[in-house]
């Protein structure tokens, strides 16, 4: 009873505690976000008065107009000029959709219009995402040989205590994953993309990999873009390749935090993987 | 998993995003087009009919007006007084959408520091919120499950058949989760923010698998100030909810392909198997030839024989075999499944007599037992343990007797729940394997999931090489059943791991997780020591047979030796033993009795009795019977 006792107060102390992350959060983003908010208002609303002094269109029309124009863009339809943009529902677009829908990351930049494309989204979001984590389980499994037990066995080897060659092994796999797959796609986004710094791509690359997925920033939608089939077919790779590592990185962190002990002081199920493996567990001879 | 697996799984996610590409391009393209034209004519009407703007100052607005709305305005009504976007309500719902990872989008950061706040508030909030998701999740599950339990007694207490329970309670489970989580929210809100019912069933299955478009949002702002909590609140439930069923359909698709490989690699070997079985049964009438002695094929088919003169001596399992054998058409694979499995068993009897017998003590054995279990869930690294408890035997047999070991253990326990399938009409074993029928059917979904878990751990096996590992899913699949269902029983860990998936932090990936090792080990002591104890006694008057005499023959159960697998086991040492002396009694044999007593008339010892090295120890502990 004890136990049960304590997970219940686990539990609620997580939810408080969730509950004021929460708070502050939200104190934070309003403080930062809402100055900005409120200049662009008045300069929307300068530029809308601007136009209607000068020309006859009155209010109602305006408005009547522009809310057409906004519910077209919503969906990807731009009605400026010289824009010859591909249809968003291409075969790679298409696919681009599909994928997003697929790793739940769903940005939302194209989004099915009629009914029958939103009750087939709902069947085929249903299926697909249990498949997809099946399948990144599946590589992450084989993953975790060469990249994770071999090295901590090797650092064991070397002469480390199982404790501490599990930690250095993590930080040593964390840089390596924010190297290679936040850095450098950043900064491959920022050049390729016109209108991105540095930190937007980094912060495009954080949103997509832990599947928030936004879609404030989303590549290959820019007018004009070279190439775009082969770039969202390569973005598709790197969204697949860096959800691996995530989980990867997930997994070990989780069987260190085992091996510390800090599952079970959380009360918290332990990374029971090695029931399916014929591997070794991270760290030999430890019971 | 399989290289080759996983390639065909990778080739699988291809082939599903290619083809889901196809729907939408044709769903979504027509629609499109059609609103750009729609687009380009409101444009031409407003140009022509004001011709005062030019189309320089038009595109000039369009585009202000684009990229407010991209930073997040809405356009549509801009009320003189200003209500910013980033009123605490909407901030708090955007902090909730970033940590479930949900990410909407409506509402997004625009500054340069928004943004590094953005990144660095989701690093943390991401592993809490799984955490708390895992919390949740588990608490969720025990109550589910004891509500399904509670339905299930009434069921039970009618007589339905524990099968019939099992799938009602699963069904029952996904449908009142469906019911509350889906259902009643997409009324909801439907009534609250005028959306159709497709649009908010829509919205609902979008955000509950954290897809999180953003094209519809709750919280247009009629509905008062508790509706976005709320809101929160029916997202942390339903995502736990939503990611147990996702990891369900996960396990069924993964069960499906081991399932698949599984009975294919059976029908290959019950090829090979019967072909044995018909070159054997022409030897019934001839005198035994000592060239076949070293024999593997037939050497391990007699053991198999035995194993199942010695299931149908001990009664128990009379029954279920009985049925098995007569109820199934094919007569393959079901046979070969309750066979091998039951035989298996037999082979757990005569280790822990031999264990028994070296250790006399029924500790040990337990113990060492439920420490097999997770060795033999560490993949095929079981000669340390092996070693330690079960000596003097060739090294394949060995393995196969450590691999049997934990599974017969729960082939025993699914013996009970088979008996009891076939209305009770187990006698004498029912009391002490009732109480574990009924718990066992006392299962909710994660049954189910807990079911199909450990077949996972089939595929590692495969991957050893060991060949008779194929039927393990099935004795994998009762290992975690049983598991579950003393669990259950005793309450030592409410786990919900059919939704711990989900729990994981960063993106709430599935760990497809299995049971905790550290359950197996408690309730099986509890549920091994009666079957242990029914096992060693079987186990003492069998052994006797087993090792002393080949006697019963092909014409036994040619329908029922399906084994082919051990094949790489050579048990050379018993080769002496085999005595071809095939003095059947097939009234004996096939007696589908319900008694447990020992053998009335068992077979008669080898003639020459030097041949074999156990009948010693053997007419020892024979020679005190009970019963």
């Amino acid at each position: 009873m004890h136990s049960a006792g304590r997970s219940w107060l686990l539990l609620t102390g997580f939810i408080l505690f969730y509950i004021i992350y929460l708070l502050f959060g939200a104190l934070v983003f309003s403080s930062v976000e809402r100055p900005q908010e409120d200049q662009l208002r008045t300069e929307m609303k300068a530029l809308k008065e601007e136009f209607l002094n000068q020309s006859c269109v009155n209010a109602a029309s305006l408005e009547h107009f522009l809310v057409k124009v906004l519910t077209a863009n919503k969906y990807g339809v731009s009605v400026l000029k010289n824009t010859s943009m591909p249809s968003n529902w291409d075969l790679a677009s298409s696919m681009f959709f599909a994928n997003t829908l697929v790793t739940t990351v769903g940005y939302g930049h194209t989004t099915p219009l009629s009914d029958t494309g939103k009750a087939f989204s709902i069947i085929y979001a249903l299926i697909g995402v249990p498949f997809t984590m099946l399948v990144l389980t599946a590589c992450v499994q084989r993953l975790m040989y060469p990249l994770v037990l071999a090295p901590v066995g090797l650092l064991q080897r070397s002469g480390m205590e199982p404790r501490p060659a599990t930690v250095v092994h993590f930080m040593l796999l964390l840089i390596l994953v924010v190297l290679c797959f936040f850095l450098a796609p950043a900064a491959v986004f920022s050049t390729l993309e016109v209108s991105w710094s540095l930190l937007d791509g980094l912060y495009f690359c954080f949103i997509s990999l832990c599947t928030i997925g936004l879609g404030d920033f989303v590549p290959g939608t820019q007018p004009g873009q070279k190439y775009r089939p082969l770039y969202q077919v390569s973005v598709m790779i790197y969204l697949f390749v860096g959800l691996m590592m995530m989980y990867l990185l997930l997994r070990t962190f989780h069987k260190m935090a085992d091996l510390h002990g800090l599952t079970t002081f959380l009360q918290l199920p332990r990374c029971e993987d090695d029931l399916d493996e014929d591997r070794e567990p991270i760290v030999e001879d430890h019971h | 998993m399989r290289c080759t697996t996983l390639l065909a799984l990778l080739t699988g996610v291809m082939l599903y995003l290619v083809m889901g590409a196809l729907v939408f391009r044709t769903l979504e393209a027509p629609d499109e087009s059609l609103a750009y034209t729609n687009l380009i004519a409101t444009k031409h009407s407003f140009l022509v009919n004001k011709s005062c703007v030019t189309e320089l100052d038009f595109h000039k607005l369009v585009k202000g007006v684009v990229s407010a709305v991209e930073a997040g305005l809405d356009v549509n009504s801009l009320p003189a007084n200003f209500t910013s976007r980033w009123d605490l309500a909407s901030a708090f719902f955007f902090c909730g959408t970033i940590i479930t990872t949900i990410g909407f989008g409506n509402l997004s950061p625009r500054t340069c520091y928004g943004q590094l706040f953005c990144v660095c508030y989701a690093l943390v909030g991401i592993p809490m919120f799984g955490i708390l998701l895992a919390g949740v999740g588990d608490h969720m599950g025990t109550v589910l499950r004891r509500a399904v339990a509670k339905i299930e007694t009434l069921f039970l207490k009618r007589k339905v058949r524990p099968t019939t329970v099992r799938v009602i309670s699963a069904v029952l489970s996904i449908l009142i989760g469906c019911l509350i989580f889906l259902a009643v929210p997409t009324v909801v809100f439907q009534k609250m923010e005028d959306w159709s019912f497709l649009e908010s069933l829509y919205f609902v299955v979008i955000t509950l698998t954290t897809v999180g478009f953003g094209d519809y949002v709750p919280g247009g702002g009629r509905e008062g100030m508790f509706f976005k909590p709320l809101v929160w609140l029916w997202i942390v439930f339903g995502m736990a909810y939503f990611a147990s069923i996702l990891t369900m359909i996960g396990n069924w698709l993964r069960v499906l392909s081991k399932r698949t490989r599984a009975e294919m690699e059976e029908l290959r070997a019950h090829a090979t198997d019967w072909t044995q079985n018909i070159q054997n049964m022409s030897m019934d009438f001839r005198i035994p030839n000592p060239l076949e002695f070293n024999d593997p094929f037939l050497l391990q088919r007699r053991r198999w024989k035995r194993s199942e003169r010695r299931r149908i001596r001990r009664g128990a399992q009379g029954t279920l075999a009985h049925w098995v054998r007569g109820g199934s058409e094919n007569g393959h694979l079901p046979n070969r499944w309750a066979g091998l499995s039951i035989s298996m068993s037999q082979l757990e009897a005569q280790s822990s007599l031999e264990r028994a017998v070296a250790a006399k003590s029924r500790q040990r054995v337990i113990a060492a037992e439920s420490e097999t279990v997770p060795r033999v869930g560490t993949g095929l690294r079981v000669d340390p343990v092996v070693v330690r408890h079960v000596e003097g035997r060739s090294f394949p047999h060995r393995m196969a007797r450590s691999f049997s070991l934990p599974v017969a253990h729960s082939t025993s326990e699914l013996d009970s729940p088979g008996a009891a399938l076939q209305g009770g009409s187990v006698s004498g074993s029912e009391s002490p394997f009732d109480s574990r029928s009924d718990v066992s059917s006392a299962s909710s979904s994660c049954l189910a999931l807990h079911r199909f878990q450990p077949c996972r751990t089939v595929s590692s096996m495969e991957e050893g090489g060991a060949a008779g590992i194929t039927t393990a899913p099935e004795e994998k699949l009762i290992l975690a059943e049983k598991y579950r269902s003393v669990a259950n029983n005793s309450h030592k860990h409410p786990p919900a791991p059919c939704l711990l998936p989900r729990s994981s932090p960063i993106p709430h990936f599935v760990i497809p997780s299995r049971n905790p090792i550290l359950l197996p080990s408690p309730p099986l002591h509890s549920a091994s020591s009666a079957s242990c104890q029914l096992l060693d006694f079987f186990g003492e008057n069998l052994a006797y047979i087993d090792e002393s005499s080949d006697t019963l023959s092909d014409r036994a159960q040619p329908a029922a030796s399906e084994e082919r697998r051990r094949r790489p086991r050579k048990p050379k040492r018993r080769s002496m033993r085999r005595q071809l002396s095939h003095r059947l009694s097939p009234m004996q044999v096939r007696r589908p009795s319900c008694d447990m007593q020992p053998p009335s008339n068992p077979p008669t010892p080898p003639p020459d009795s030097s041949l074999s090295d156990r009948p010693p120890s053997e007419n020892h502990t024979d020679s005190a019977p009970t019963l």
